[in-house]
């Protein structure tokens, strides 16, 4: 009987990670699309303003990374992306290479988020939410002050730069290729926190999350796992920030100010809140809605707004938890019809 | 003689620097105040970190600017927009945080909601009243000397209206069965609702009362500061750190924290530029979540 | 005067109550015993309306009450003390008899007055220590706080949910002192006790639940029916 419970539990596994697969593959089968068809219209635009939304996307990746699997609601996930946009910015301005950029990016984005952590990781739940919201605020103001980081201007004239992977070399000047060359990281970062989270230490995660006085009973400190989600979700953050002075040019504080935050958690919370591939969709729509809207009214967050608050009411947990489960189950169905005739195979 | 110069100086710098910093950021304190305690009577109650407090902040701003465009004078604003803005935080409370108040992640989910609510209003008010600043005329113009301290006579009004309505929330919260209700339902609603207690009218009657303290500091604080849509955003920052500092739903904490946190910010920015001193208040804040994680003083209803 | 039928109580997915029927007289001591775990809070809860029952009805004097709000409940005149007092650290004792007085909030201020100041007569313990804090109060004086709390509403049903659970053998006598005056006064109670021993002499009926069902009724008076109970809850 163990063993059939244990057989159950894995072929639901399985199907969970298939569903989660297939709704990955269409969202790169989406982009593509997308992809070919501003390619043939030969509008550079779009492009630009897609390869901002995988952007977004990643950023929202990582804050489902806090509130999806620990539970943990950042206002001022902002503040890792600002970071690693004005890191990225910097070092091409001295030295144009993307592969020092993105490494700079990683170190100062671990430490940030160590030290960060350490402080705010103490934080329980709605704290949290407000530390993090007055950090990035405060964070943001700071950088609007301080000429040597270009004040309210932010740095501009950030050189664009030929990314050398292997055997051919990518130009971020060019809107297509970079816009591939984003959806692939972004899909690594994907694939990479897909991974994470089934490894022991992403389980213990939901553990902390679903009940955390329990967790020590299983020799673990909780704090330790929540400030290894929370450096993570740095990372990812910032490593998504450093691509933006390579699409833009430039970098400016708005990246820093509590928009940038706010939309990030309204795009896990359309998308999905922990899915992960759900906030890379969430960023698809918002970032579509806002320009479809854009083209009629100024007054787009009014309507944004309200998409959010009847998401929050009706649809908590977004497209992609809607989705999920109907694939789920049809997967769980096929994968139980496949064992079944097997098993008539067997006999 | 030497000492005397000595003396005389510190007077002067008394007089003329320090003074009239302590006492303008007094002014602003109360203001403080009347919002964070908004914050916290409504945390401390329903549990809810109500997001859209700083946008609530501004629409009693914006209200008293409609009023007195029509005419209406500014002492009538002071008593009607209050009403408004309760009555608005009742409709808010029924239709939008009971809807998903009795889920599990109630803590996160109403959050949400009012930081829609916050994107939709702001929105609103670039809608309705465009982005530029609206600068309402002081109700009371003019200065006076008081203990050799040059004060314009807005912010000593400011000072002695805002002492007033603290002590009268105190009162109100501390000294009424009204009170009572809510400090017992904030520490066991199912055991206040047994003595009769109708919890859910008092949930949205707080959430009310919190609102329309927000409304309040907007209309007091609008002769001082602009009135422009992301004035709420401004401010909120304040706010949640003073109802951290303070304990989250502490009535005497906000108080303090607020009186305590405006002066530093006021005081520090003669040493360093204005901008730095928000970091400073800040910095005080993460450094009491690391030593003093509960705050200055308990939360309502417990004890 | 009330009357439960047929009563399924679930905790999550946990099925406490599996069909409760329960009848309670005007003026009648009803003694409900059961083991830990059986379901004797969840059936005071349920009738207090902290928990709303699934299935089954429940009327109290004609009025159906299943599914109301407990605050509705009380004021129909249905007076809760619970387990463990819960008595509000944040109020004084004064004010925890005043939120009291919210039971029945249409009385006249006379009348509402008039049954604080009995209330205060009939502990004088408690109007000494009036301006205290709820919780400064000894374990035994919290309890009488928690039933004084409930009296000054006069309610016509009250119920009693383990009043002498932790508390010292003397402070224990004079719970059930205080029980039996109050039926001597002919106030409806449905007790909760542990104690099955001391708890007999002040009831009319006695009920023994098991599972969360009702398995044996009888009269306390009866000596065979207090044998059968004590065998019933003993299994």
């Amino acid at each position: 009987m163990g063993d059939s419970v244990r057989l159950a539990v894995a072929a639901s596994e399985r199907a969970e990670r298939i569903s989660r697969a297939v709704l990955a593959a269409l969202f790169v089968l989406f982009a593509l699309t997308f992809a070919a068809v501003a390619l043939v219209r030969g509008d550079t635009f779009f492009f630009r303003l897609a390869t901002e939304a995988l952007i977004l996307g990643g950023v929202a990746m990582a804050v489902d990374v806090l509130l999806g699997y620990a539970g943990l609601l950042t206002l001022g996930h902002a503040l890792f992306f600002g970071l690693g946009a004005y890191v990225s910015a910097l070092v091409l301005k001295e030295t144009p290479s993307f592969w020092l950029a993105m490494g700079a990016t990683l170190c100062v984005a671990t430490l940030v988020g160590l030290l960060a952590g350490v402080v705010f990781i103490r934080a329980r739940g709605v704290y949290f939410a407000l530390i993090t919201f007055g950090l990035a605020q405060v964070v943001f103001k700071a950088v609007y002050n301080t000429r040597e980081l270009g004040g309210s201007d932010g740095i501009i004239g950030v050189p664009q730069i030929d990314i050398p992977l292997g055997l051919l070399t990518v130009s971020a000047s060019s809107p297509g290729s970079f816009f591939l060359l984003t959806l692939i990281f972004v899909m690594l970062l994907y694939c990479f926190l897909a991974w994470w989270m089934r490894t022991p230490l992403g389980r213990l995660l939901v553990a902390v999350r679903v009940n955390e006085s329990r967790v020590p009973f299983l020799g673990f400190a909780p704090w330790r796992v929540k400030l290894a989600a929370f450096v993570m979700a740095a990372i990812v953050a910032a490593l998504c920030g450093a691509l933006y002075p390579m699409l833009r040019g430039l970098v400016s504080p708005e990246l820093l100010t509590f928009q940038t935050s706010g939309n990030a958690v309204i795009m896990v919370i359309l998308g999905g809140v922990g899915t992960l591939i759900g906030p890379l969709y969430g960023a698809a729509l918002l970032t579509g809605l806002k320009s479809v809207i854009g083209t009629w009214t100024e007054h787009h967050l009014m309507i944004i707004g309200a998409l959010f608050m009847l998401s929050v009411i009706f649809l908590p947990k977004g497209f992609a938890g809607a989705v999920l489960p109907r694939l789920r189950r049809y997967f769980a169905g096929e994968a139980s019809n496949a064992s079944l005739t097997k098993k008539d195979a067997g006999h | 003689m030497h000492g005397g110069a000595c003396m005389n100086e510190l007077l002067e710098s008394l007089q003329f620097i320090y003074g009239p910093q302590i006492a303008n950021g007094l002014a602003i304190g109360m203001a403080v105040v009347l919002m964070a305690l908004g914050l916290t009577i409504i945390f401390g109650l329903l549990d809810v970190i109500n997001m859209s407090h700083g946008e609530f902040y501004a629409l009693g701003a914006y209200l008293a600017v409609t009023l007195a465009g029509q005419g209406v004078n500014f002492w009538f604003c002071l008593v009607l927009v209050p009403l408004l803005m309760a009555a608005i935080g009742y409709f808010t409370e029924r239709t939008l945080i009971q809807r998903v108040f009795h889920s599990k992640d109630r803590h996160i989910l109403t959050l949400l909601l009012t930081f829609g609510l916050a994107i939709i209003t702001e929105d609103l008010f670039k809608l309705g009243y465009g982005p530029n600043p609206y600068k309402p005329e002081s109700p009371i113009p003019g200065a006076s000397e008081l203990f050799g301290i040059m004060l314009p006579n807005y912010r000593v009004f400011l000072i002695v209206a805002g002492s007033c309505i603290i002590v009268a929330v105190w009162m109100l919260v501390y000294r009424t069965r009204l009170g009572a209700m809510v400090r017992a339902a904030a520490w066991d609603k199912h055991m206040a609702a047994s003595l009769g207690v109708p919890v859910e009218r008092v949930y949205a009657g707080t959430f009310a009362f919190g609102v329309a303290l927000a409304g309040l500091s907007g209309v007091l604080l609008a002769p001082i500061y602009s009135v422009f849509p992301t004035m709420g955003k401004d401010f909120i920052l304040m706010a949640f750190t003073v109802v951290i500092v303070g304990g989250m739903g502490s009535i005497k904490g906000a108080v303090i924290a607020g009186l305590l946190l405006t002066q530093v910010q006021s005081i520090s920015s003669l040493f360093i530029s204005p901008v730095w001193s928000e970091p400073l208040v800040f910095g005080i804040m993460v450094l009491f979540l690391i030593v003093r994680p509960q705050g200055l003083a308990g939360r309502l209803g417990h004890g | 005067m009330l009357s439960l039928d047929a009563i399924h109580t679930y905790y999550g997915l946990s099925h406490i109550l599996q069909g409760v029927s329960l009848q309670l007289g005007a003026g009648e001591v009803l003694g409900l015993f059961g083991r830990n775990g059986v379901g004797k809070s969840t059936l005071i809860k349920t009738i207090a309306g902290w928990v709303v029952p699934t299935q089954g009805s429940m009327t109290f004097n004609g009025v159906s009450i299943a599914g109301l709000t407990p605050d509705r409940i009380c004021r129909q005149g249905i007076g809760l003390v619970p387990e463990d007092r819960r008595i509000f650290p944040g109020l004084s004792v004064e004010e925890n008899l005043r939120l009291g007085l919210m039971q029945a909030p249409h009385r006249s201020r006379a009348a509402a007055q008039h049954a604080l100041d009995q209330t205060f007569s009939r502990f004088p313990r408690l109007a000494e220590r009036r301006h205290q804090m709820g919780t400064t109060l000894s374990g035994g004086e919290q309890q009488m706080l928690a039933i004084a709390r409930v009296l000054v509403g006069t309610p016509r049903l009250l119920l009693i949910d383990e009043p002498t659970e932790g508390l010292a053998p003397m402070i224990v006598d004079e719970i059930f002192q205080l029980i039996a005056s109050l039926r001597a006064e002919g106030v409806s109670i449905l007790l909760v006790e542990q104690n099955v021993m001391r708890a007999m002499p002040v009831c009319d009926r006695i009920v023994a639940l098991e599972r969360g069902t009702v398995v044996f009724e009888g009269q306390a008076q009866s000596a065979s029916d207090r044998e059968r109970l004590v065998a019933a809850i003993a299994v």
